[in-house]
């Protein structure tokens, strides 16, 4: 564990006073864009589940969750905070401590990252690093400790500047998934997370809480598969809808989420019985994928789809900031310590479809992937969507589409930044896109 | 005459009902559906040993068990290894002992499993050749043969049936006294240690040996024995030429959109197959394989992995996480 050195490497010195009021008008904003991001998803579809209630309140950054973290960490709770899927939640869980993903979607602090690093880098590590110059984000303030996963070479450098004024945990990924010298280095890395886990929280994980950990996070992927198995048919829920529900996985108590995801999956079958669809029926099926996405503010792509006209709908994605995040279960073979921690750095490795790894070793698992959820999901079309500066997604664009070409499955490359002025421009592109998907319908 | 034919009829019936019972119970009963198949397998194993131990105490059954597991592992890959063979089910069991001390097992690199999956060709060449040389030696060739295969220490049948013997055999001749008070137990192989090497006291260290040996190698090393135990060639023999394909029928079948290459196909393994984790889809053919299906019941992926019967499928992994509706 590195301590938080004194001279800053990176971060600017800003007084005071410009943080407090870049702090409050951002939060200004943002409260209005969350505001405004539900009651637009309410509008859309009229009829909305009751259980997304739930999900709108907790999906509130200034609101009730980051309050009831607050409370657990004056009761001495540990928070750590992760940038990537690949961060075992469940190691966290069995040191007592309160896991949350701290990546940021705010459009605003983008423009503050400028100040440190240059525009061409990817915007949601620009988003992060402005978030933490004026402490926006509650969750990345709240964490005692961050785990971040070098995955991309923004994420790489990103630990290094916010290690300025947090504790980072870093994590090496291999480049290589799939070769025994890789596993071996990830399950090192798991255990070093382990044994800095233990020491922050003075928690010892023993077999019997990795168990009760692993069983939690079970439950929860079940949850959240029965959701996306519900998603499979008509649509009953809004993909910007489940796509809330997916995130807030990420953030909120996962017990509680689990409860309240299979309140929602229980209300969204008693709608399949009675045929009380959120759309028509024949509404064109997009699947998306690349860069993540996050609330609140990137909430952009998905909203201009489902207030298309004409109206598509978001059936699924291909994104570690929805529909990747609890999908694999970590699987035990024997309940024994090596063997937990063999089986959740296997999950967090091996499953993962990141584009971080190269696929010349014949790793297509993200293709795979994809091509499986177009199929099971009767999608219509994909969405490549990729923000400005983020490489890796960018790069791997040919590729899957070749894949999707062979299916005969349109694909449509969107490009964009975190920014609210292309809004006008994109609408004309994702309708034009889905103009075309109607049409391929009708024939 | 007829009624003993009646009773033993009667009794090989109740045994069958009893098995199928409990068979059903299981399927009913143990709910956590990672564990289900296994319990089963369990069961099953435990059933085939008694049935074992019941054949072994005539000789003629030897022969006919034989014939069965030649047939068994050339239509169904090796299917006997994983759920019927007794010193697999006694691997089992101290991998279960192992598991409750809380101690995880070492894998072998998979090179050396590699090996040793052909090294098994090797020793069943020599079991089943060495006769025919050590029989030329002889004053009388064909006598010496004859007398060799049939009733000589090189009994290479007998050898194959070796991993049958479980540890309470009550044929005599299989018995390896081991000198506790008149004390003996029946382990795979003691008796063609026993009959190979006569010189008393070296005989018995041998077994003695080769006891702790396959203990602590179990012990370590999920089902060691099965990575090159030469009972199991038969069903390479069937995979490797082209005009024997027609012959396995079981097969386990990938469908490689639905794998996300999560790995656990290959760490839950016994014998360390890379096959199913490594292949694109389709169906997997290697000896090492012992369709015990903890693969297919450990994949939590709906469809993903499939054990087919004669191209149906008989079994496939289901998400294990949803309780099914039909339970």
């Amino acid at each position: 564990m590195k301590n938080v050195s004194a001279e800053k490497k990176y971060m600017p010195e800003m007084p005071q006073k410009e943080i407090e009021e870049l702090n409050s008008s951002v939060k200004a904003t943002s409260a209005k864009i969350i505001a405004d991001n539900i009651a637009r998803m309410k509008k859309t579809d009229p009829n909305r589940p009751e259980g997304m209630k739930y999900f709108d309140e907790i999906s509130n950054f200034f609101g009730q969750r980051p309050k009831e973290i607050q409370d657990a960490k004056i009761k001495g709770k540990k928070v750590i905070g992760y940038f990537c899927v690949f961060a075992p939640v469940e190691l966290i869980l069995a040191a007592d401590a309160i896991p949350v993903r701290v990546n940021s979607g705010w459009y605003d602090t983008s423009k503050l990252g400028d100040r440190i690093v240059p525009v061409e880098v990817c915007p949601v590590i620009r988003s992060t690093i402005g978030a933490k110059m004026i402490g926006l984000s509650p969750y990345l303030e709240l964490s005692d400790a961050v785990i971040s996963t070098l995955t991309c070479d923004g994420m790489t450098k990103l630990s290094e500047i916010l290690s300025d004024s947090k504790t980072i945990w870093t994590m090496t990924p291999p480049r290589v998934k799939d070769s025994p010298q890789s596993l071996q280095l990830w399950k090192e890395e798991i255990k070093t997370v382990k044994t800095q886990l233990e020491k922050i929280t003075g928690n010892k994980i023993t077999a019997k809480k990795l168990k009760e950990a692993i069983e939690t996070m079970q439950k929860a992927s079940k949850a959240f598969r029965r959701l996306q198995e519900l998603r499979k048919g008509n649509t009953v829920l809004m993909g910007r809808d489940a796509m809330l529900v997916n995130q807030a996985a990420l953030w909120d108590d996962i017990k509680r989420w689990t409860e309240k995801t299979e309140a929602l999956c229980d209300e969204l079958e008693m709608r399949i019985k009675d045929k009380a669809w959120a759309c028509p029926p024949d509404t064109p099926r997009v699947i998306v994928t690349g860069t993540p996405m996050f609330w609140p503010d990137n909430w952009k792509l998905p909203t201009l789809i489902e207030e298309a006209t004409p109206q598509g709908v978001l059936v699924g994605d291909e994104m570690c900031s929805s529909d990747r995040i609890l999908y694999d279960p970590v699987g035990i073979d024997e309940w024994t310590m090596d063997d937990m921690i063999n089986g959740i750095a296997e999950r967090y490795l091996m499953a993962s479809t990141c584009p971080c790894f190269t696929s010349k070793d014949g790793n297509e698992d993200r293709v795979n992937w994809l091509i499986n959820k177009v199929k099971e999901n009767k999608a219509q079309g994909v969405i490549y969507y990729v923000v400005r500066g983020c490489i890796l997604y960018a790069m791997e664009y040919t590729r899957v589409k070749k894949a999707l070409d062979k299916l005969g499955i349109p694909v449509y490359y969107l490009d964009t930044d975190y920014t609210r002025e292309d809004v006008g421009q994109m609408k004309t592109r994702v309708e034009a896109f889905l103009e075309m998907l109607t049409a391929r319908v009708d024939i | 005459m007829y009624e003993s034919l009646a009773g033993a009829l009667l009794g090989a019936t109740a045994a069958l009902g009893l098995a199928l019972a409990g068979i059903l119970v299981i399927l009913i009963w143990k709910k956590d559906r990672t564990r289900k198949l296994s319990y089963l397998r369990f069961f099953i194993q435990v059933v085939s040993l008694v049935g074992i131990f019941y054949s072994f105490t005539l000789a003629l059954w030897l022969s006919a068990f034989f014939l069965v597991i030649f047939a068994v592992t050339f239509f169904s890959g090796r299917f006997f290894c994983g759920w019927i063979c007794p010193f697999g089910f006694y691997m089992d069991i101290v991998a279960l002992v192992r598991q409750k001390l809380g101690i995880r097992y070492f894998s072998l690199p998979e090179k050396v499993n590699n090996s040793l999956n052909k090294l098994r060709y090797v020793i069943a060449a020599v079991i089943l050749t060495a006769p025919l040389f050590l029989g030329a030696l002889t004053i009388n060739p064909a006598s010496g043969i004859q007398a060799l295969f049939l009733r000589g220490p090189f009994r290479p049948i007998d050898i194959l049936l070796s991993p049958l013997e479980p540890l309470i055999v009550p044929f005599t001749g299989s018995i390896a006294n081991l000198g506790f008070n008149g004390w003996s137990i029946s382990y795979p192989y003691a008796r063609d240690i026993l009959t190979y090497i006569s010189v008393p006291n070296v005989t018995l260290i041998l077994i003695y040996v080769f006891i702790a040996l396959t203990l602590i190698s179990t012990f370590m090393f999920r089902r060691f024995w099965c990575r090159f135990c030469p009972t199991g060639i038969s069903i390479a023999a069937a995979n490797r030429f082209k005009a024997l394909k027609w012959m396995p029928l079981l097969h386990i079948n990938k469908e490689e959109e639905k794998c996300t290459k999560c790995g656990i196909c290959k760490r839950v393994c016994p014998v360390q197959v890379t096959d199913v984790y490594e292949q694109k889809g389709g169906n997997i053919k290697t000896s090492l394989c012992l369709n015990c299906m903890r693969c297919v019941e450990m994949c939590p992926y709906e469809g993903c992995l499939k054990m087919n019967l004669a191209n149906k499928t008989v079994f496939k992994s289901r998400n294990w996480l949803e309780p099914s509706n039909s339970e």
